[in-house]
C-alpha cells in the first residue's frame, strides 16, 4: 500500500475532527498497520505457521477555550487490512473524538460517592476485562493468586451475567487462527448464566492445573514467553433496552466512553477512568461531568450487576501484561451496576 | 564488521544517494531476567536485542528508517525507506543534524563488576529473599511477584559532520510484590530496588522492607470522603510526576498541548518547590550524556523556589522558539522517532524527614502509592483522578490504613498547594525522583 494513500486518510480523519468544532484547536491522528508472521514448532511434533494482520486507526481530538482543555479519543482497529482502514466511517469515528473533547470542554467536575453505574457499551466491555478477565488467566489462577481460583461450578455472578471469551470472531481485533503455542483458539465461555465454568489455559500452566489449555497462550513476540491471556472478551447480550436502563436509574453515573484501567489481579482491586460521563437524575440523561474514576473490587462488582442490555458491541484496546502488548477486544451490552465507588474532584 | 566501520559506510552511502546529511544511532541492549515462584524459577529468560536507524535530510526533509539486521542489505533498504519516509513528510521546518557541542562531560555509568558477577549468584540472592519474606510472618501467603533482571545497553550516534558519541551503562533490578492476608482480607505490597552496586545488597533488609511494606496495608479502615492534608510518599510523587512530563515539554506547549505555554519566568509552583535535571545523579540508575540528537546534556533547574526555568528542548522546538536547545531530545529506541524527555528529573529535598513531616498533620492521608495513572490523569488540562493507597494520619501518628481510595485534583493547582519537601530522596528506575511533599489538600474518596 502505498504511503500517501494512508497519508490521505490520515489527513481526512484530521480535517473532520478540526472542522466539527472551532474549539477544536489539536488533533493527533495515528495509523498503524501491522503483518506478523509466526511459525511455532514443538517436540511434540506440532509445526504451524500464520500470517496476522492488523490495522487501526486512533484519532484524538483536544478541544480548548480559555484556561480549558479536552481531550476525546476513538480508535477502531481490525484482524484485517486496508480494506478495513479504507471502509471506516471516519465522519463517525473522528466526530465522536471531537464531540466528546467539546462535550467535556464544560463538564462539571464529577460527585464523589457511592452510585448505581451505567456502563454504555463496546469498549465499555474493558471494566470487566480489568475486574474478572485477568482474574480468570491461568497465570493468575494456577498460583492461586485469583479471587476465582478453585471456584469452578460455584456462583460468582448474578444470573443475567455470561462471560465470554472467544478468539473466533471473524476479523475482529482481538482474533487468532491460532494461538501463540499452536492450539486452534475457541470460543470459551467462562462464566455462564452466573456460575463460573472455565478459566484461560496455556500449556504449562494447564500442566500445573492439571486441566486441558484452551487455545488462549498469547505473546507479543518471540521475545516474551507466551502466557494465558485474552483475546476477544465479552459479557453476552441480555434483554434490556439501553433507554429503559436508564430510564429506570433514579440518581446514578452514566459511563458512556470508558477510558482506561487497571487491576490487582491477586486482590482483584481495581480503578478506571471514564472518558466521557453523565449524571442520571430521574431516569434522565442530566449534564456531563468530568474527572470520574471507578473504584472496587472485581469479585464484588460482578455481584452487583443488576441490568444487561440486548445492544452487544466490541471495541479495540491494547493489552499489557507479562507476554507483552497485545491486541485484545473488549465488549458487551450496555450494563448497570447497582453501586461503585466513584471519585471525582467536587467531593460529596 | 564492526558497528563503527558499518555506521562509517552507511553514512557514506545515505550521502552518496542523495542524502545532504545523515546520522546513525545504534544501540544494544543485553538483559536477563528471572522469576521464582516458591523457591523454584518461574522464568528465566536472556536476549540480546538492538537496532540501527538511519535519519537523513532528503530533499529538505528529515525522512528515518531502522533495521535489525546488520549487513549489506539492510544498507540499502534503509537508505531507500527514509528516502520514501522523507516523501511522505509534510513539514518544512526542517532541522539539520547536529555538528555537536563543545564539551561533554564525562560520567560512569556502566559498573563492569555487575557483569562479572555469575547469574546463579544473583538468582541465589534473589532466592535467599524471597525465602527470608515468606519466613518473615505467618499473615504472608506467598510472594505473586519476585523477579530480577539486569541490562546492559550501549548506544552510539555517528553522523556525517563527523560527531561520534557512544554510550554505556548497567544495572540490576529487583522487583518483589508480597501477598498477605488476615481473615478474609487479603493485600498486596510492593517493593523495588535497583542498584549498580550488587555487593550493597542486603537480602534481610531488602526482605523486612518487602515484608513490612505488604502487613502494614492489613486492617484497613474506610473514613470518611472528603478533602484532606496529604502527605505524599516520595515513590508515589514520583510516578505522578513522571505521568504529568509532558506540560514541561516546549514540543507540546508549541502545540498548544501543555498550559505551561508562555511560563517561563513565571511562578508556576509553591516557593518549596524546586525541579532539576540531573543527567548525572548518582541515585538514579538513567541518565547520559549527551542526548538523542548528540547535544551535551547538562545538570539544570527546570523549575527553581516555584518559578519556571525553561521547558525542556530538543533542536527542532528551540530553533522555532529562537533559543538554544536544552538537551532534551529523547529517543526511546532505534526504532523511535526523537521525542522530548528529561534526563533524570526530580523533585528537590528539603531539611525535614517524611516522619517529622507526618508529625505536623493532625489529621489527614499520606498516600503510599497510585495506581490507574496512564487512565485517571489528563496532562493537557492537570487533571487526574487516581487509585490511591496508604493511611489515616492522626495526630501526627499513622493510624491505620484505608481502603480503596481515589485522590483527586489539578496538577497545576497541586503543585501551587505543595507546603513542604521531605528530606529523602527516591529515585524510580526510569530516572524521575522525589522528596515526600506536604500538600495542602486533596479531593480523597474511600470505598
Amino acid at each position: 500500500m502505498e504511503h500517501a494513500r494512508k497519508a490521505t486518510i490520515m489527513r481526512q480523519a484530521n480535517d473532520i475532527a478540526r472542522n466539527y468544532d472551532e474549539r477544536i484547536n489539536q488533533v493527533k491522528v495515528r495509523y498503524l498497520d501491522e503483518e506478523q508472521h509466526v511459525l511455532i514448532a514443538n517436540s511434540e511434533g506440532k509445526f504451524v505457521e500464520d500470517t496476522r494482520i492488523h490495522s487501526r486507526l486512533a484519532i484524538q481530538a483536544t478541544a480548548s477555550e480559555g484556561k480549558e482543555m479536552q481531550t476525546g479519543f476513538y480508535g477502531p482497529g481490525a484482524h484485517a487490512g486496508f480494506e478495513f482502514i479504507e471502509n471506516l466511517n471516519l465522519e463517525h469515528y473522528a466526530g465522536e473524538a471531537a464531540r466528546i473533547a467539546v462535550t467535556m470542554l464544560h463538564a462539571d467536575e464529577c460527585p464523589s460517592g457511592k452510585f448505581p453505574v451505567i456502563i454504555d457499551n463496546e469498549f465499555g466491555g474493558v471494566i470487566f476485562h480489568e475486574a474478572c478477565g485477568h482474574g480468570l488467566e491461568a497465570t493468575a489462577v494456577a498460583k492461586n493468586n485469583s479471587v476465582f481460583a478453585n471456584r469452578i461450578g460455584e456462583k460468582v455472578a448474578p444470573e443475567i451475567v455470561t462471560y465470554i471469551d472467544d478468539g473466533t470472531l471473524p476479523n475482529e481485533w482481538g482474533s487468532l487462527n491460532i494461538d501463540d503455542e499452536g492450539e486452534k483458539t475457541r470460543k470459551n465461555i467462562l462464566i455462564e448464566n452466573g456460575i463460573l465454568k472455565g478459566y484461560l489455559i496455556d500449556k504449562f500452566n494447564a500442566r500445573r492445573m492439571n486441566a486441558e489449555p484452551t487455545g488462549s497462550s498469547r505473546r507479543q513476540s518471540y521475545r516474551f514467553n507466551p502466557t494465558s491471556r485474552m483475546t476477544n472478551t465479552y459479557i453476552a447480550p441480555g434483554s434490556s433496552k439501553p433507554e429503559e436502563i436508564i430510564a429506570s436509574t433514579e440518581y446514578g453515573i452514566y459511563a458512556k466512553y470508558m477510558g482506561g484501567g487497571q487491576v490487582n489481579p491477586s486482590t482483584g482491586d481495581y480503578n478506571f477512568a471514564v472518558m466521557e460521563a453523565y449524571i442520571v437524575k430521574d431516569g434522565k440523561i442530566d449534564r456531563p461531568v468530568r474527572g470520574a474514576t471507578l473504584i472496587g473490587n472485581g469479585a464484588r462488582t460482578l455481584q452487583l450487576v443488576d441490568r444487561v442490555g440486548n445492544n452487544l458491541a466490541h471495541g479495540a484496546g491494547m493489552c499489557g501484561s507479562i507476554s507483552g502488548s497485545l491486541p485484545v477486544n473488549v465488549g458487551q451490552p450496555m450494563i448497570r451496576v447497582s453501586e461503585i465507588t466513584v471519585g471525582g474532584t467536587k467531593g460529596e | 564488521m564492526n558497528i563503527v566501520e558499518y555506521q562509517e559506510k552507511l553514512l557514506d552511502k545515505a550521502i552518496k544517494a542523495g542524502f545532504k546529511e545523515a546520522e546513525v544511532y545504534f544501540e544494544r541492549k543485553n538483559s536477563f531476567q528471572c522469576m521464582l515462584y516458591e523457591g523454584q524459577i518461574d522464568s528465566y529468560e536472556t536476549s540480546e536485542d538492538g537496532g540501527l536507524c538511519l535519519r537523513g535530510l532528503y530533499n529538505g526533509k528529515l525522512g528515518y528508517a531502522y533495521t535489525e539486521k546488520l549487513d549489506d542489505d539492510s544498507m540499502s533498504f534503509l537508505i531507500d525507506s527514509a528516502k520514501a519516509n522523507a516523501d511522505v513528510l509534510d513539514e518544512d521546518e526542517c532541522i539539520d543534524i547536529f555538528e555537536g557541542s563543545n564539551e561533554y562531560t564525562s560520567y560512569e555509568f556502566y559498573n563492569e563488576e555487575l557483569e562479572t558477577i555469575g547469574i546463579p549468584e544473583k538468582i541465589e540472592l534473589l532466592r535467599l529473599i524471597e525465602q527470608k519474606i515468606r519466613a518473615y510472618d505467618s499473615r504472608i501467603v506467598t510472594l505473586d511477584y519476585c523477579f530480577l533482571q539486569e541490562y546492559s545497553t550501549e548506544r552510539s550516534l555517528a553522523n556525517s559532520k563527523n560527531l561520534s558519541l557512544s554510550h554505556k551503562e548497567n544495572g540490576l533490578v529487583i522487583f518483589l510484590s508480597t501477598v498477605v492476608r488476615e481473615g478474609e482480607e487479603l493485600k498486596t505490597g510492593s517493593y523495588l530496588k535497583m542498584t549498580r552496586d550488587f555487593h550493597s545488597l542486603n537480602a534481610d533488609e531488602i526482605a523486612k522492607a518487602a515484608a513490612e511494606e505488604a502487613l502494614a496495608n492489613l486492617g484497613e479502615k474506610s473514613i470518611p470522603s472528603g478533602k484532606y492534608p496529604i502527605i505524599l510518599r516520595s515513590d508515589a510523587t514520583a510516578s505522578l510526576l513522571s505521568i504529568f512530563m509532558p506540560i514541561l515539554s516546549a514540543e507540546n506547549a508549541q502545540k498548544d498541548q501543555s498550559l505551561l505555554k508562555g511560563k517561563v519566568g513565571q511562578k508556576v509552583a509553591s516557593d518549596t518547590f524546586t525541579l532539576l535535571n540531573a543527567p548525572f545523579h548518582p541515585e538514579a540508575l538513567s541518565g547520559a550524556s549527551f542526548d538523542g540528537e548528540g547535544v551535551a546534556t547538562k545538570e539544570q533547574a527546570i523549575i527553581l523556589d516555584g518559578i519556571l526555568q525553561t521547558l525542556l528542548h530538543n533542536r527542532k522546538t528551540a530553533k522555532k522558539e529562537g533559543c538554544e536547545t536544552s538537551g532534551h531530545a529523547h529517543k526511546d529506541s532505534y526504532k523511535g522517532t526523537l521525542s522530548i524527555a528529561p534526563q533524570n528529573l526530580y523533585i528537590s529535598p528539603g531539611k525535614r524527614s517524611q516522619e517529622a513531616l507526618i508529625a505536623s498533620v493532625s489529621e489527614g492521608v499520606l498516600i503510599t502509592k497510585l495506581s490507574g495513572l496512564h487512565s485517571g490523569t489528563n496532562t493537557i488540562s492537570g487533571d487526574f483522578s487516581v487509585a490511591a493507597q496508604g493511611f489515616h494520619i492522626q495526630d501526627g501518628k499513622i493510624a491505620s490504613p484505608v481502603k480503596q481510595m481515589t485522590i483527586a485534583g489539578n496538577f497545576f493547582d497541586f503543585l501551587n498547594n505543595i507546603e513542604e519537601t521531605s528530606s529523602e530522596l527516591y529515585f524510580l528506575p526510569n530516572g524521575y525522583g522525589s522528596s515526600s511533599l506536604l500538600v495542602k489538600e486533596l479531593s480523597v474518596t474511600v470505598e
